[in-house]
Formats: C-alpha cells, sequence, structure tokens
C-alpha cells in the first residue's frame, strides 16, 4: 500500500466495516468465500433446475466422462451429476438450520448463565454439561432413529446435540464482559436486564461467536452427511452423505459414486472453515501479528 | 429547606474470601439542591462505594446494604423496587465515571448511545432524541458536533470522551449529579475543561453535584462542602473552606499536606520544600480492629485512638478524632 492512499481520509468506520476490510484483505478467507458461494450457487440450481437424481437413466456403474456422463452413474445405474446437484441442498440446508438452532439456544443458555451467575449459572451450567457429555453422533442417531428420519427431526437432532459449545463460549463472554464499565455505565442510566443483555452486552460478544457460528455450519454439514451415510438420513431426498453410504459396499468396482459427494462434501466445509478462520483473524487484527 | 439527598448511617458489607468486610461503616452525608459535595479519601477508602449505594447498584452478593438510609427528595431508596431505581437512574441521578475509555459502549456510536439514555426515560420519537443529542453534545463544548455524533468512541480523545459521558449523564436533566474521579484518567489541562464544563452546567441546570476525587486542588476549585472519607467513614464534614484553611482530622492535614505549595522565591533557589506523605496505606477492611482506622499511620495517635473509634462529632465542620475532641473540650473548660 503507498503512502497516499494511506493517507486518504477514512470516514468513521464501524468496527463491522472495520472486519470486512481486514476480511477482504486475507486471501484463504476469500478463496472461501468464493467456493462457497459456488457451491451454494450450484446447490441453488441444482435444487430447481436438476431433475430427479432417483431416476435410472443409464447402465450402472459407468466411469465418468463416458457416454455423456461427467460424473458417471452409480450402481443403479442413476446419473451422479443430478445426485451431485440436488443432493447439496438437503445438506446445506440441515446443516444451516440446525447450526441456527444451536447457537439460538446456546447464546440463550449461555447469556443467561453468565449474566446472572449464581444459582442459575450453576443449574444451566449443569445441564449444559449433560448434553456435552454425551457422544454427540450417538445422541443425534438416538434422536433420528426414535422420531421418523426427515429433514426436520435431523436439523433439530444435530442442533441439540451441538449447543453446548456454544453455551460455554457465551457465558464466558458475558461473565467478561458484564464487569465492564460500560456495562455500570448502563445500567446508570436506568437500563433493565433484558436491554443489558441483548442491547449492550451481546453485541460486544458477537465477535467470537460470530466466527464459532461459521465453523458450526461446517460441523454440522458433517453431521448431516455422517448420518446419511449411516442410513439414517431422510430415505426420500437425495444428499452426498446419502450418496456416499449407497455406493460405499461398490467402491472396490467404481470409485467414482463416493468420491465426488466426498469431495463436494469437502469442498463445502473446507471453505466454511477458511471463512471461520478469515472471519476470526479479521475480528482479533492482533492474533495475527505473532 | 429539604435537602435533595440525604444519606444516613449507610452501612455497606461484602462477603470476601476473609469473612464479611465493612465496606461502609456509619456514613452521613447531606446534600441540598444545587450544592456541591466534594468527598476525598485515598483509593480504597469507600468513595465510589457510596457513589454506587446512593444509584442501588452495589453488586449484591457480594454486597449487602446493611442498614441506614438514603433519601433522595425524602423517598426512601433502599429497598425500593428495582423498577423505581430503574426510573430514578438516569432521570434524577447521573453519574459520570472514572475511565471515560471504557464506559462508553465501543460498539455504538455516540450519538446513539445519548439518544438511548433520552429514549429510556422521555416518550421520544427517535429523530427527536437524535436532535437533542445533539444538542446535547453542543452544550458539553464538543467540536463539531454534527459530525462526532455518528463518531464511534475510540475516534474521539479522552476528553471529548468525557464529555460525551457528561452530555449522557445530562441528557434527562437530573437533580444529582454524582461524578466519580471525573478527571483522573484524563491530562491536566483536559482537567481544567472538565471541572469548568462541570461548574457551567451546574450553573445552568441547578444540578447538585458529588464530586468525588483524591484530589484537594479540586476539591479546593468546585466543592461548597467536603466530606473526608477513610476506611468506609467520614472522619471529617464541613464546609470548603473551613477544611481546606484549619482542617481538623490529621488525615484531612495529610491529605492538605500533599498539594505542592509552590513559593516563587523558594523555587527561584530550588529550595522547595520536600512534599509531605502521609506514611503506609489505607488498611485492607478486613485486618480494621477496634480503635481509629487512621491510628497507625497518624503520628499523633495516643493509646484511646488504638482503642475506641472516635465518633464523628460537632456541628458545621464534623470531626471524628480522640485528638480534635479532647483540644475542643479544654477550649471550652
Amino acid at each position: 500500500m503507498n503512502e497516499l492512499s494511506r493517507s486518504a481520509p477514512e470516514r468513521a468506520a464501524s468496527p463491522a466495516a472495520e472486519a470486512w476490510r481486514m476480511f477482504r484483505r486475507n486471501r484463504p478467507a476469500m478463496l472461501g468465500t468464493a467456493i462457497f458461494l459456488t457451491m451454494l450457487g450450484v446447490v441453488i440450481y441444482g435444487s430447481l433446475f436438476g431433475g430427479d437424481p432417483f431416476e435410472i437413466v443409464w447402465a450402472p456403474q459407468t466411469p465418468p466422462g463416458e457416454d455423456g456422463f461427467v460424473f458417471g452413474t452409480d450402481y443403479l445405474g442413476r446419473n451422479l451429476a443430478t445426485g451431485l446437484l440436488v443432493g447439496g441442498a438437503p445438506t446445506m440446508a440441515v446443516g444451516a438450520a440446525a447450526a441456527v438452532l444451536s447457537i439460538f439456544i446456546g447464546v440463550t443458555i449461555g447469556a443467561l448463565a453468565g449474566y446472572y451467575g449464581g444459582w442459575v449459572d450453576n443449574l444451566l451450567m449443569r445441564i449444559t454439561e449433560f448434553f456435552q457429555v454425551l457422544p454427540a453422533l450417538l445422541f443425534a442417531m438416538v434422536l433420528v432413529t426414535l422420531f421418523s428420519p426427515s429433514l426436520v427431526t435431523i436439523a433439530t437432532a444435530i442442533g441439540v446435540v451441538m449447543w453446548p459449545q456454544t453455551a460455554r463460549l457465551t457465558r464466558a463472554e458475558f461473565l467478561k464482559i458484564r464487569e465492564l464499565e460500560y456495562v455500570t455505565a448502563a445500567r446508570a442510566i436506568g437500563a433493565g436486564n433484558g436491554r443489558i443483555m441483548w442491547r449492550v452486552i451481546l453485541p460486544n460478544a458477537l465477535p467470537p461467536l460470530i466466527v464459532s457460528a461459521t465453523l458450526t455450519v461446517g460441523v454440522a454439514i458433517l453431521f448431516e452427511a455422517g448420518l446419511s451415510f449411516l442410513g439414517l438420513g431422510d430415505p426420500n431426498t437425495m444428499s452426498w452423505g446419502m450418496m456416499i453410504g449407497a455406493n460405499r459396499e461398490y467402491i472396490l468396482d467404481a470409485w467414482w459414486p463416493v468420491t465426488f459427494p466426498g469431495l463436494a462434501i469437502f469442498l463445502t466445509v473446507f471453505s466454511v472453515s477458511l471463512i471461520g478462520d478469515g472471519l476470526n483473524d479479521a475480528f482479533n487484527p492482533k492474533l495475527r501479528e505473532r | 429547606m429539604s435537602p435533595l439527598l440525604d444519606v444516613r448511617d449507610l452501612r455497606v458489607e461484602f462477603a470476601t474470601r476473609h469473612g464479611t468486610v465493612t465496606a461502609l461503616d456509619g456514613v452521613s452525608l447531606r446534600l441540598e439542591p444545587g450544592e456541591t459535595l466534594g468527598v476525598v479519601g485515598e483509593s480504597g477508602c469507600g468513595k465510589s462505594i457510596t457513589a454506587l449505594a446512593i444509584m442501588g447498584l452495589i453488586p449484591m452478593p457480594p454486597g449487602r446494604i446493611a442498614g441506614g438510609s438514603i433519601r433522595l427528595d425524602g423517598e426512601e431508596l433502599i429497598g425500593a423496587p428495582e423498577r423505581r431505581l430503574r426510573q430514578l437512574r438516569g432521570r434524577d441521578i447521573g453519574m459520570i465515571f472514572q475511565e471515560p475509555m471504557t464506559s462508553l459502549n465501543p460498539v455504538f456510536r455516540v450519538g446513539d448511545q445519548i439518544a438511548e439514555a433520552i429514549l429510556l426515560h422521555q416518550d421520544v420519537s427517535r429523530d427527536e432524541a437524535r436532535t437533542r443529542a445533539l444538542e446535547l453534545l453542543r452544550t458539553v463544548g464538543v467540536p463539531d458536533p454534527g459530525q462526532r455524533i455518528d463518531a464511534y468512541p475510540h475516534e474521539l480523545s479522552g476528553g471529548l470522551r468525557q464529555r460525551v459521558m457528561i452530555a449522557i449523564a445530562i441528557s434527562c436533566q437530573p437533580r444529582l449529579l454524582i461524578a466519580d474521579e471525573p478527571t483522573t484518567a484524563l491530562d491536566v489541562t483536559v482537567q481544567a475543561q472538565i471541572f469548568d464544563l462541570i461548574r457551567d452546567i451546574q450553573d445552568r441546570l441547578g444540578v447538585a453535584v458529588i464530586l468525588i476525587t483524591h484530589d484537594m486542588g479540586a476539591i479546593a476549585e468546585m466543592a461548597d462542602r467536603v466530606a473526608v472519607m477513610y476506611a468506609g467513614r467520614v472522619v471529617e464534614e464541613g464546609p470548603a473552606d473551613a477544611i481546606l484553611d484549619s482542617p481538623a482530622h490529621p488525615y484531612t492535614r495529610g491529605l492538605i499536606g500533599c498539594i505542592p505549595a509552590i513559593d516563587p522565591a523558594l523555587a527561584a533557589l530550588d529550595r522547595l520544600p520536600p512534599l509531605a506523605e502521609i506514611p503506609g496505606v489505607v488498611p485492607p477492611l478486613h485486618l480494621l480492629g477496634q480503635g481509629c482506622a487512621f491510628a497507625d499511620r497518624c503520628i499523633e495517635a495516643v493509646d484511646i485512638c488504638r482503642k475506641v473509634a472516635p465518633p464523628l462529632t460537632g456541628r458545621g465542620h464534623a470531626v471524628a478524632c480522640h485528638l480534635h475532641a479532647a483540644a475542643a473540650a479544654s477550649e471550652e473548660s
């Protein structure tokens, strides 16, 4: 950056705008954003115009590139390209919904525990620990098996096993921030507990929460794929995880029906991780100046 | 005229690892409308706790109000419902904090923070609140308020931030303004400006001020009356002139002795008298025994000082010191 642009006057930059500026200068993060937006575009296009992924269209296990099938066909002769296009939507939707749910529960519980402290904190943290020590995948499997597997139950199951982390993080932030002087100052102008929690403390606790939320999306996507792989997904919905699960027995005869969906999951989660990492750097510039 | 604020025999206790300590031990203060009361003392003597108690902001637990009363315009605040206290805070009592760096919320524009305080207590529209915020910024002497209203706290200097804090504190025209060491974190030149501003606002709004400080110079400048605090008690209380001219308590004398008096003749000869100091520090509250809390640091202490805590005696200019009581008694006889 040359001296001229450095000394150019800058208008009052909000903390968010400042973070965005840092983020934009971070190449891996921008790469992650590009990959993620591409995947998202493909998935949205696919769910609108992808066609029927269950339709048998050609000879089973046609290798990629042959007979006009870019990604080949699976063990039943279904077009993998269609599956990849259509199968991303449930994976991403469930991942996002589960992340939103876990963040909602986690932030609420963590905020109440951290703000009020005392017996409220004790009670809520014991509940949190109860959920935290449950083997997450196993618990999600039990929930999905108990209630018939549909996208809603899967998202709920994943959300319910993932919130403790967020709760602990939120609690830690609230414990730290509630002691700061501007919280006392807010109280001194007559703000009540609710206002102080959601309007004063939460906005200041957001940066680490946003980072963690992003990473939560990645983990939730992996979870969904894992459940589908184990055959616990919604059998009427094509998803990347289900494609891997259904084709895994034939991996020695045909590598492509498991590899391409796997790659799709990898790229999505990887891009989300890059974004989360970039956000972390953007919100904590000090961490980068090692 | 009834006092605006009447604090009587206030006792505040805190539960600590060392057991219960008494942070305020029978503190009484009175404040008339429009008056300035200076509260002085070293760090840890209970000044800020007194301010927080008046605001009803003592963290409970670990804190506890063990007794006494705080009346604002005759209304008892101790035990008042939280709803009522919330109404009073900000509307009737404004507060300015020590650290302008940390007492503004870093993620909101200062204009919004002032507007927020207005919206909490007054039934006005957002636009109206913003207009008033702009007016307030002008009142507190922020240059270029039209621009600064959209600034974030980190973009302002310490002095400007403190002005914004004052704007928030006076946004609802309170009757009482508590300034807890408002200039400690600021440059000396800025300190004088802030004091000027507080005095100016006092003249305009007729607000009563409690000025908490450890700076005797600030007291001399600002206060009508002074309460000197030590280890959770008021040890001397009276009109500012009387206390500054003839301090009766050894601790007050010590505090005044700490102000450098610069005599130009001596300064020219490079022979300024050494600055006085009070030996030792305020004792930890859990180690306070019976007797006068200041006895261990007092050069004049006699036997009785270590055995019996002296009561605050005298009207007008009151002192809590055995020596003073003895002197006064011998004068009378």
